[in-house]
């Protein structure tokens, strides 16, 4: 899995380039969706090439002014897509980062990891944006429980590969009882199964909660309260609506710090 | 980043040269159907659109269909540019190579681009340094070029300029997908950071 993944990391160079055909761009694309730093890396590499496309530049024929102006003079435009919209304008009106700066002093070595955890959160919600205004409510109140943990003085980040080739991000605060749990790259699951979140202690196994169904291979964070010193968090899959204890084998087990 | 190097290009001085961030605005007009906006994008895209699309498909009369193609694709889906994802002129040279390399790959451009193959081959290194020698920032991307090693330099001007896949690289080059893929990568992380762009 980690040689397969890799391996799909290299094909950013032959994609910015369009080099790559058929299954193999349509994997890429998909994996892009899912890999923020793929993603990152292929807006840097698209920007090089740009400039060697400037470097080849050349006058095309006078004529062909007149004609693209009058042909897009009779051709309709597209309307904006609401939804990109939308996001954007919730993107905006977020600042996750901001409490978190403010307290850099106090711990500098997490603060950078914390913005960029802000920032991953930031955009989950906003890529998983809610179409309706009662979503949209949900959402802004869901970010609030999140910002309340990742504010917390002792908030840790810490992000775990899962044994399906996915990646979680967790920050935990013990102070608050509480972590936010975010993943992307989990394979996505038939209508009649879910992710489920573990507290797990030696006796004692507690419901943390359900992953919300992925959008563009992300999960919106789960804000989960209720956390002790010691536990470790789980995760399973399980019939829709969830059980109240593990019946598989978790794709995840990670120890938290205390 | 630095948008005073993703200027229109040209020779010359150029009055109606702008710099990246206007480009952006731009569009942000033309999305709203400012017919006098989208004339100022066209003086500002038309040499580099035709430019790369003409160094790909090579032949003038398919080269100024596609770049017109180009062009009302940019009126069109004007809406749709998110900066967010990279400048306005990314943008637009991204739809402009795809263009480009799906008329490469149509199979009626087949039988032309089997005949200018040798020629590609032939001059894809000498081609990019020549080219860039017209260019304002020609003393940066020539040395960012000359960085590279002659397999990397060689691997993205068939990829870019030639409309190559790579598996079609790795043929003309006689070397291992894995290594095109892996030195095309590299090459362009190179070209990054050697040109500073940043994003």
């Amino acid at each position: 899995m980690r040689f397969f993944r890799e391996e799909l990391h290299t094909l950013s160079g032959v994609y910015v380039l369009d080099a790559l055909d058929g299954a193999e761009r349509d994997r890429f694309t998909r994996h892009l969706h899912r890999c923020q730093p793929c993603a990152n890396e292929v807006r840097g590499l698209r920007e090089t090439a740009t400039r060697l496309a400037m470097a080849v530049a050349m006058s095309p024929p006078a004529h062909l002014r007149e004609r693209v102006l009058a042909a897009a003079a009779s051709t309709r435009q597209l309307p904006p897509d609401t939804e990109q919209l939308r996001a954007r304008r919730f993107l905006r009106s977020r600042r996750f980062p901001s409490s978190i700066t403010a307290r850099e002093g106090r711990f500098p070595r997490l603060a950078a990891g914390l913005a960029a955890a802000a920032a991953a959160v930031a955009i989950v919600l906003g890529v998983t944006q809610a179409v309706t205004q009662r979503e949209l409510g949900h959402a802004r109140a869901q970010a609030q429980a999140v910002e309340a943990v990742l504010s917390a003085p002792d908030a840790r980040l810490l992000t775990r590969a899962t044994s399906d080739g996915g990646r979680a991000t967790v920050v935990v605060s013990q102070s608050r009882h509480a972590l936010v749990l975010t993943t992307s790259g989990l394979p996505s699951l038939p209508a009649a199964k879910v992710y489920e979140v573990w507290f797990l202690a030696p006796g004692r196994t507690q419901r943390a909660g359900l992953l919300p169904s992925p959008t563009a291979g992300r999960t919106a964070p789960l804000v989960a309260h209720g956390l002790a010193a010691g536990d470790r968090i789980g995760v399973t899959v399980e019939p829709a609506g969830g059980t109240s204890r593990p019946t598989t084998t978790p794709i995840l087990v990670m120890s938290l710090p205390t | 980043m630095s948008t005073g190097d993703l200027r229109a290009p040209g020779p010359g001085p150029r009055p109606r040269q702008r710099q990246d961030e206007d480009l952006d605005g731009l569009v942000r007009h033309v999305a709203r159907g400012d017919e006098s906006a989208f004339e100022a994008v066209y003086d500002q895209l038309s040499r580099p659109v035709y430019g790369l699309i003409r160094k790909v498909l090579r032949d003038p009369a398919q080269s100024e269909e596609v770049t017109q193609e180009v062009l009302l694709e940019v009126w069109r889906t004007a809406s749709r540019f998110d900066p967010a994802k990279g400048s306005a002129m990314a943008w637009v040279m991204t739809i402009a190579h795809r263009r480009a390399i799906d008329r490469v790959r149509s199979v009626n451009a087949q039988a032309l681009r089997e005949r200018k193959a040798g020629s590609v081959l032939a001059g894809s290194a000498e081609e990019v340094a020549e080219a860039v020698e017209t260019r304002l920032d020609a003393e940066r991307v020539r040395r960012c070029l000359d960085s590279l090693t002659e397999l990397q330099r060689e691997s993205i001007g068939l990829a870019y300029y030639g409309g190559y896949t790579y598996q079609q690289v790795a043929g003309v080059l006689d070397a291992a997908l894995g290594t095109i893929k892996t030195r095309i990568r590299d090459g362009l992380i190179r070209l990054r950071d050697c040109m500073g762009v940043s994003w």
